[in-house]
């Protein structure tokens, strides 16, 4: 059977301008099913017989087109898990995300991310569960510092791209404050002026050398790891217990281990 | 007198001060918080002797209240709660966990603090618990403040003590985060009731599951001045819960509920009396959470089990797991335990154990079985449990699908058919079940750093406890 595999950006926009491109070349080219479209982020390693190579540009518009349809059609729930599931660093996402898209849109069905006996639905399941629960950890363990200025700064070193999930919780605890996070794996910025929206930046130019720290920064750094200290009860020390609830991968980036 | 400077190195050198003299106060105009007070203890080693003096209470949750931030102030809350980080114990540190202060004028036989034991003393401010939570919370440490306090004077003293410290906190420091405070039992009810407003949870510890054990070990302490205010709060929160539906501003009392913690193991209780302790402070006292601290020796004391007595970290695991039944899993202490078998299986978690003996009611079929009855298969948890319910709806599942939702097959597939198939051909027979669940070694919080379960099976027995006891007293 012949089969065909759109390549398109790895990015939300990216994605969705495949869905829309998907529909599009099934209308256009008279295939019967969907099952014969892929869709991937990636290109492929090695080619395969009988199977059409075409690339996707990304289209704004076009995106903007299938995120109304789904939340629509499908509700906030779904394209809350559907993006938390485009933002994972998991290759399989694009192909998955429109294959759920196709069976929701299908069948009418709001509560389509239940249907966890299909493969595609467990598959953005699975995703969206990995960049949920980092997320989850980036909550737990980000870390402010203060500059010079008063500005919070913190660096962050995420797999997933869940900065865009992460700057609404800062922006509603923290309105009066001035902050950064600095998604390493990205290169990107989260930027946040107090009383004010927060937006993200890419491909700005960073030394996190020149960084002044406020006066009391390394103060407050002291003093809790000082508290993190005493807080251990030396009768239950347990290394293990303690790796398994905080992975060794986040711990660069927190002044208690520093 | 240099030490002191050097301590101060930051913060004298940016506000432009000179060295402090003696007994001066240095206050940072910036942190607020006075560096060095008359007693010439530093922030530091206040906050490492109230740290150390307050990490024998449990409850370190963040949880049970979602509150959006206003959009001006700082902070907000969500209802799962957060733990910002771990200490080398394993324990999640959430919140500032402090007492406002060490002194204390009982003398309870466990405890570190009591006043006959020769421990550094020290005590907070008010002002410097704020900045300190402010601080601390502005960089994302903490989710925010636990506070508790040894009896300074009387109760009513020190829940003013308290209370003052909260008022500043919210209202000054205009502070929207996560607040625990400790009701101190014995002090004026109208104290708890204010501060019950400015907090979002509200604990009084019960200390040890019976009388008897609290009159022996905590001679100040009395069951019924402990329990008064546990009413009072839960009457306040049913109370504040319908002014809530009258008017919607009104103030919420203790809005994410109350908690209690008591003592395992330096008393001669069985998992029985606990449970059942545990289970009448659900049902009667509206408690949110019931924690059990498993017995860490720090005083010497004829009445107590000597302090190189392992603690009964198994015995811990095994009440919190049966805590999670009769709180998630609709399970009642009578199903778990009961006159004859008064303890918990040392080997086996709670949930297993039942199953082992009701093996009458299973397999069950996973595409027909209801909810509760799900609950009630080792191996299925609450999320898979709901999962399978809802995924059903639209067609009937398989193991493989089991396996992707999240169940732990290993320990489920003695259980459960899938279109009236069981996954493998296995005998529903107790001793082979057993022996299965027996070589997949259960996951224990603590079992690789040498504390095995057959190591602390001795301390773990109750029976073996008593015996103990009866020796000493």
């Amino acid at each position: 059977m012949q089969e065909y595999v759109l390549i398109c950006e790895d990015s939300t926009e990216g994605i969705l301008s495949g869905v829309y491109e998907a529909y599009q070349f099934k209308k256009k080219r008279e295939i019967d099913s969907h099952d014969c479209i892929h869709l991937s982020t990636e290109e492929p390693d090695i080619q395969r017989l009988f199977t059409e190579y075409y690339h996707v540009q990304t289209d704004r518009e076009n995106a903007r087109k299938v995120t109304d349809t789904i939340a629509a059609q499908l509700g906030d729930e779904t394209w809350y898990t559907l993006s938390m599931a485009m933002v994972s660093c998991l290759g399989e996402k694009a192909d998955a995300v429109y294959h759920t898209i196709v069976l929701g849109l299908k069948t009418h069905d709001r509560h389509i991310m239940d249907r966890l006996q299909e493969n595609c639905v467990q598959c953005v399941f699975k995703c969206a569960r990995a960049s949920g629960n980092e997320l989850c950890h980036l909550k737990q363990f980000l870390r402010f510092s203060e500059l010079q200025n008063g500005i919070l700064y913190a660096r962050i070193d995420a797999k997933h791209h869940v900065l865009p999930f992460l700057m609404p919780h800062f922006a509603d605890r923290l309105p009066a404050d001035n902050f950064v996070i600095y998604d390493e794996g990205t290169r990107t910025f989260g930027l946040h002026a107090r009383y004010k929206k927060w937006y993200l930046m890419q491909g700005a130019d960073f030394d996190e050398d020149k960084l002044v720290y406020s006066g009391v920064e390394k103060a407050y750094q002291e003093l809790f790891r000082c508290f993190c200290d005493s807080i251990a009860i030396e009768a239950r020390i347990n290394p293990k217990l303690q790796m398994n609830m905080l992975p060794l991968r986040f711990r660069p980036n927190m002044v208690e281990f520093q | 007198m240099d030490d002191i400077v050097q301590n101060l190195g930051v913060i004298t050198e940016r506000t432009g001060m000179n060295a402090a003299k003696d007994g001066d106060i240095c206050s940072n105009k910036q942190s607020g918080i006075e560096l060095r007070t008359t007693s010439v203890q530093t922030i530091m080693e206040k906050l490492s002797i109230l740290t150390d003096a307050a990490k024998y209470d449990v409850a370190c949750t963040s949880s049970g209240v979602d509150r959006k931030g206003n959009g001006r102030d700082m902070g907000n809350c969500v209802a799962a709660g957060i733990c910002h980080s771990f200490a080398a114990d394993g324990r999640c540190i959430s919140l500032l966990k402090i007492l406002m202060s060490n002194e204390c004028v009982y003398d309870c036989k466990y405890c570190v603090n009591r006043r006959s034991n020769d421990v550094p003393r020290a005590t907070f401010t008010p002002d410097e618990i704020c900045e300190l939570t402010m601080n601390f919370y502005r960089r994302n440490y903490i989710e925010g403040l636990f506070l508790s306090s040894g009896i300074i004077n009387n109760p009513s003293y020190t829940m003013e003590l308290i209370y003052q410290t909260l008022y500043k906190l919210r209202n000054v420091y205009r502070f929207r985060g996560y607040v625990h405070v400790k009701g101190i039992p014995g002090a004026d009810p109208a104290l708890i009731q204010q501060t019950g407003y400015l907090t979002d949870r509200m604990s009084v510890n019960l200390e040890l599951p019976t009388a008897a054990g609290l009159e022996k070990l905590a001679p100040n302490k009395h069951r019924k001045t402990i329990l008064a205010p546990m009413r009072q709060i839960q009457n306040g929160i049913a109370q504040g819960k319908q002014e809530l539906a009258l008017y919607q501003s009104a103030p919420s009392f203790v809005p994410a509920g109350q908690s209690t913690q008591m003592i395992i193991g330096a008393t001669p209780e069985s998992d029985y009396q606990i449970m059942s302790v545990a289970e009448g402070l659900y049902d009667k006292f509206g408690m949110k959470r019931v924690f059990y601290s498993a017995y860490v020796g720090v005083n010497e004391d004829k009445a107590l089990p000597s302090v190189r007595t392992a603690s009964p970290l198994l015995r811990e695991h095994r009440l919190y797991q049966a805590d999670w039944l009769l709180r998630f899993y609709q399970f009642r202490v009578e199903e778990l335990l009961n006159e004859k078998h008064q303890n918990f299986n040392v080997l086996l978690d709670p949930k297993c154990d039942w199953a082992l003996q009701h093996l009458e009611q299973f397999p069950v079929e996973i595409n027909r079985a209801d909810y509760q009855m799900l609950l009630r298969v080792p191996g299925i948890g609450v999320k898979s449990a709901q999962r399978i319910c809802k995924a059903r709806k639209s067609g009937a599942l398989d193991f493989d699908s089991l396996k992707k939702i999240g169940v732990v097959l290993k320990r489920a597939l003695y259980f459960i058919t899938c279109n009236g198939r069981m996954m493998y051909n296995t005998k529903v027979e107790e001793d082979y079940i057993t022996r299965n669940l027996l070589a997949e070694h259960e996951k224990l919080p603590f079992d690789k750093d040498g504390m095995t379960y057959r190591q602390l099976s001795l301390f773990d027995d109750a029976q073996e406890n008593a015996d103990l006891f009866s020796k000493i007293s």
